[in-house]
């Protein structure tokens, strides 16, 4: 195969991961389809976009502060509303997230104009083995694997993080260990927001985008996660470089249309024969 | 639960007088309040039609604008090959349920979260391939269907009917399905699978069968759509957004039911309307800020509130005097 | 608890109730105004350009009922514009064209913007035999439906890409070969289509061809098989936000040629102040540029005039659709002063027979309903300006290579 096309590939399929970490986490976790979760990314590009235009700040500088934003607007919204409803069926918990996906689309309209915006920060590009690569792009996608590896080391390492994997394997039996799950549940959807404000400030230099795209990346999110397993950190990563690599080979080969046909079928192919996905393990459903 | 007011001749009832309401319509109503009323009963086939598979079986399905595209897609394309209206729109019906049962045994094996993914996916992979089938299609420059003559209120009216006649089938078949072995499988199949599945409910039989008559319901109603507007393009008919607010739409009045996907549709469509011609701007989160309260004072829908309580506090003035009554019995 | 309930109960029945009065109290329509039905999107993923359209009617209306209104016979009618939001859902936008029309008894229609939603609302004004002003749909797939009431003020496709194709191989004989990407939506995919087809009646052959779909979040792929297939001239047609992410990735993966083509890119002042120093070097083929200097006597007397009442007004440049949809309403206006009535007939005869000039060039509807072709300006962004390449009178510099 061509060095440019895996490359692309490769590339893309970070910037992919990091989209999806966040959502993943949330419906492992959880067990809810966050519908908030395209609008989150575009809502923490457009706060990286206005940093830039009053401060001057570099996406990847105010990153850290909108990220801390996010989590706060995740852990208000799960905290006051969506914990009353969070044992309830599938269909409940992700209409209300729709719900609230519309309050949330119908205010960034209002605050910041269906306009499509883009943060022009052309960092030129390298050339790697005889294939051209954009250095924003790299930049962004080291970055999202380095936010991706330092969330699975937190789940890992932490007080925090060590409840949070207890109450995805067990909810009854970590809240009888003493866990309190209200107080994990806010959490960890504080953190699937904060990855996408992350993912939103770092696409923001990749891609224009405007509210009309939160849509556009809500469906990559939900491809990854399955292809990678769900509310698995390491399933994100693998998820999101298959599907990278997935649409930049059947873009090349075959067409554009067909690229993103293909990233459908391999979910769905994945979902029919191996429902917990490249990496995931059976029984966290 | 037929907590419902008076039971279920009382239901009967009101259904039966809207109907006639609809039947009457074309003579006495505006042209608008025709194309509102086809509307009504467009998102009733749907909304009776994924009662079948999401309140029935339990099963969160998003396909709905699948068969529906799909529907309009092979009405269409029959009706320019030279079929006739009415048999292009059974033809539709039928490609749809051959499509559900096709797809279902592999889909349905899917459960919770992963058949919702599932059947979503399907809405798109249907998009993109009516976009890239583009000789056969039309792709995104979309299709032209004749446009039927007559004029106006002829068309208003036979479109009208049409779409009455699917969302009538679709609310009898419930009743029989409410009624019958099936719909007892399937409230079996959605309290326990496993158990109903041991206790000898051909499950995989049960759940393709709701499927594919989720399937023939949409497929009708989304043929009728195609001869209605005379144009269909792939982002139309294979709307996320549809897919969505149908299912929204049977919460609303209460899911597994004859009744309350018909009252969700109804209570749905005149908050639209009223949202959507006061608040311009907003209506979008106006409408999220109603579904969010929606979901929680209304959880089982409309019609699980207990309606002759509050009905009785407005008659009788509060609960204090019934209580007596019932003491003084 | 119960309290809520029974608010939300008495809310519910307050929608049922004003559902039900919206048919039954629809207004009578005044003998002495004429009414226009707008069914435009003001919000959702065509805010932007359904906005557009709404200035540019507003600029017409205050400037016609300032004079008192539209001469009919021996009276002049005040006009009324019914606007309506159909929030970019092809559905509500038939359903609103056709409550314009039977509720609120509009005597004319605007068409929504693009080529598929105003298929969808002609479709309704057809059936009521109610005339309809296209302002932004140029495939001619909307047009050969043969519907008698249609009226398109935008020349046909294929005209745009005619001239351009000329004009590159005389400016630059040595560019021989043209990579075609086009988005799979009705405008773009003509767009796409017409270049594919003429090329080679011109010289040129086409080295790659394909669509991509809409929402595609990365074009990285095409990008790189375009790169390998190295074209003198990259023709890419798309909406805004597609263009956008199209030249930022092009400049990525380092992808040039000689000519970079964007329909309709820098038509659009959104697509110049995104992409800021990327847009310079590409062009694209308009259907009005304000350079133009065409003397009418319409409400707006000139190409400038209008410029410059536009932007004492909005604080920016007019692009094409606000000429165009301002256009249609002073065709529409032509015609129904020929016919001194406002019937809808009669103003269709007169709609057939319009041949003017305006401040946005000449109107002259053919047996389709389109607008006859006429020489379409070619531009160019140079140096961050939107320049006019084409035609020759009204040139204001020469294509640069990319």
């Amino acid at each position: 195969m061509d060095v440019q096309t895996l490359l692309n590939g490769l590339v893309l399929g970070g910037l992919y991961a990091c989209i999806a970490v966040g959502f993943s986490l949330v419906w492992g976790v959880l067990n809810i389809i966050n519908m908030l979760h395209g609008s989150f990314i575009i809502l923490g590009a457009y706060l990286a976009f206005f940093a830039h235009a009053a401060f001057g700040a570099h996406p990847f500088l105010s990153l850290p502060f909108i990220a801390a934003a996010l989590f706060g607007l995740g852990y208000v919204i799960q905290r006051g509303v969506i914990n009353r409803v969070v044992s309830s069926p599938v269909l409940i918990t992700l209409v209300l997230t729709f719900g609230l996906d519309m309050i949330l689309y119908n205010a960034m309209v209002l605050g910041f104009s269906a306009t499509p915006r883009r943060l022009a920060l052309d960092m030129g590009r390298i050339d790697i083995l005889g294939a051209t690569l954009p250095l924003d792009r790299i930049a962004a996608m080291a970055l999202a694997v380095a936010l991706t590896a330092m969330l699975f080391q937190v789940l890992r390492g932490s007080r925090i993080g060590r409840a949070i994997v207890a109450v995805r394997m067990d909810r009854d039996a970590a809240a009888l260990m003493g866990v309190r799950v209200p107080q994990i549940y806010a959490i960890t959807f504080g953190i699937g927001a904060c990855m996408a404000g992350a993912a939103g400030s770092l696409m923001s230099v990749v891609f224009p985008f405007s509210p009309a795209m939160t849509g556009l990346f809500l469906g990559k999110a939900f491809i990854v996660c399955v292809i990678g397993g769900l509310g698995s950190v390491p399933g994100a990563l693998v998820g999101g470089l298959a599907l990278g690599l997935i649409e930049s080979m059947a873009g090349a080969l075959i067409g554009p249309q067909e690229a993103v046909l293909a990233g459908f079928v391999v979910m769905l192919a994945l979902l029919i024969f191996k429902p917990t996905g490249l990496l995931g393990k059976a029984g966290y459903e | 639960m037929s907590a419902f007011i008076g039971g279920k001749n009382l239901g009967l009832t009101i259904v039966l007088g809207v109907v006639a309401v609809l039947i009457a319509l074309p003579f006495i109503g505006d042209n608008y309040l025709v194309r509102l009323a086809t509307f009504l009963c467009l998102f009733s086939a749907l909304a009776l039609g994924w009662n079948f598979i999401g309140g029935y079986a339990g099963y969160p399905s998003f396909a709905t604008a699948a068969f529906y595209g799909l529907g309009a897609y092979v009405g269409a394309l029959l009706q320019n090959a030279g079929t006739p209206m009415p048999l292009a729109w059974l033809g539709a019906g039928l490609g749809c349920a051959i499509f559900a049962a096709a797809l279902g045994p592999t889909l349905l094996r899917l459960k919770g979260h992963y058949f919702a993914v599932g059947s979503i996916a399907i809405v798109e992979i249907m998009r993109l391939l009516a976009s890239i089938f583009a000789d056969f299609t039309g792709g995104g420059m979309g299709l032209n269907v004749p446009i039927l003559r007559g004029g106006p209120d002829f068309a208003g009216m036979v479109f009208l009917y049409a779409m009455l006649a699917v969302a009538a089938a679709a609310f009898l078949t419930t009743l029989a399905v409410d009624r019958g072995r099936l719909g007892f499988g399937l409230r079996c199949i959605q309290q326990n699978e496993d158990a109903a599945n041991m206790l000898g409910v051909d499950v995989n039989a049960y759940k393709t069968a709701a499927f594919v008559l989720s399937a023939i319901f949409c497929g009708l109603a989304g043929a009728i759509y195609a001869s209605w507007v005379a144009y269909i393009d792939p982002t139309d008919v294979f709307s996320i957004l549809l897919t969505l607010k149908v299912p929204v739409m049977v919460l609303l009045g209460g899911a597994g039911g004859a009744y309350g996907p018909l009252v969700g549709v109804v209570a749905f469509m005149a908050m639209e309307e009223l949202i959507w011609s006061n608040f311009l701007e907003l209506h979008h989160g106006v409408l999220g800020v109603i579904i969010v309260i929606l979901v929680f004072f209304l959880p089982g829908g409309l019609l699980k509130l207990r309606w002759p309580q509050i009905l009785g506090r407005f008659r009788a003035g509060g609960d204090a005097k019934s209580e007596a009554k019932a003491a003084a019995e | 608890m119960q309290l809520r309930l029974r608010k939300h109960w008495s809310r519910l029945a307050c929608a049922a109730a004003v559902v039900g009065a919206m048919g039954a109290g629809a207004p009578q329509a005044l003998a002495d105004v004429i009414k226009i039905g707008a069914p435009l999107a003001l919000t959702g993923g065509l805010a932007d350009e359904g906005k557009k359209q709404k200035i540019a009617y507003d600029m017409w209306l205050e400037r016609v009922n300032a004079a008192g209104g539209i001469k009919v016979g021996d009276t002049m009618m005040p006009v009324e514009l019914v606007v309506y939001d159909y929030q970019t859902d092809g559905k509500r936008a038939g359903q609103l064209t056709e409550k314009l029309i039977t509720s609120d008894k509009v005597n004319f229609i605007t068409a929504p913007f693009g080529s598929g939603h105003t298929k969808i609302a002609a479709g309704v004004a057809e059936r009521y035999g109610v005339p309809i002003m296209a302002s932004v749909a140029s495939s001619e797939s909307v047009y050969d439906q043969g519907f008698q009431n249609l009226f398109g003020t935008l020349a046909p496709n294929t005209g745009l890409t005619d001239n351009m194709l000329k004009l590159f191989k005389a400016k630059m004989p040595d560019t021989k070969t043209v990579a075609v990407l086009g988005r799979e939506d009705v405008f773009p995919n003509a767009m796409a289509k017409a270049l594919v087809e003429g090329a080679p009646n011109f010289g040129y052959s086409v080295v790659y061809d394909q669509r991509y779909s809409v929402g595609t979040l990365d074009h990285s792929a095409t990008l790189s098989a375009i790169k390998a297939a190295n074209a003198d001239w990259i023709y890419v047609t798309g909406y805004t936000q597609d263009l956008i992410l199209l030249r930022k990735q092009m400049a990525d993966l380092g992808l040039t040629a000689k000519i970079v083509t964007m329909i309709t890119g820098p038509a659009y002042k959104e697509f110049v102040d995104a992409l800021g120093p990327l847009a310079d070097g590409v062009n694209s083929a308009s259907w009005w540029h304000h350079a133009t200097t065409y003397q009418s006597s319409d409400v707006f007397g000139s190409t400038k005039a209008f410029y410059d009442a536009f932007v004492a007004r909005e604080g920016s440049d007019p692009d094409y659709v606000h000429a165009s949809s301002a256009a249609a309403l002073v065709a529409l206006q032509a015609a129904i002063e020929n016919a001194g009535s406002i019937d809808p007939d009669k103003v269709r005869a007169a709609l057939r027979d319009v041949s003017i000039t305006t401040f946005y060039g000449p109107i002259d509807f053919g047996a389709n309903g389109m607008n006859g072709g006429r020489d379409l300006p070619i531009i160019q962004v140079q140096d961050g300006t939107v320049v006019v390449l084409f035609p020759e009178a009204i040139k204001q510099a020469e294509l640069k290579a990319f």
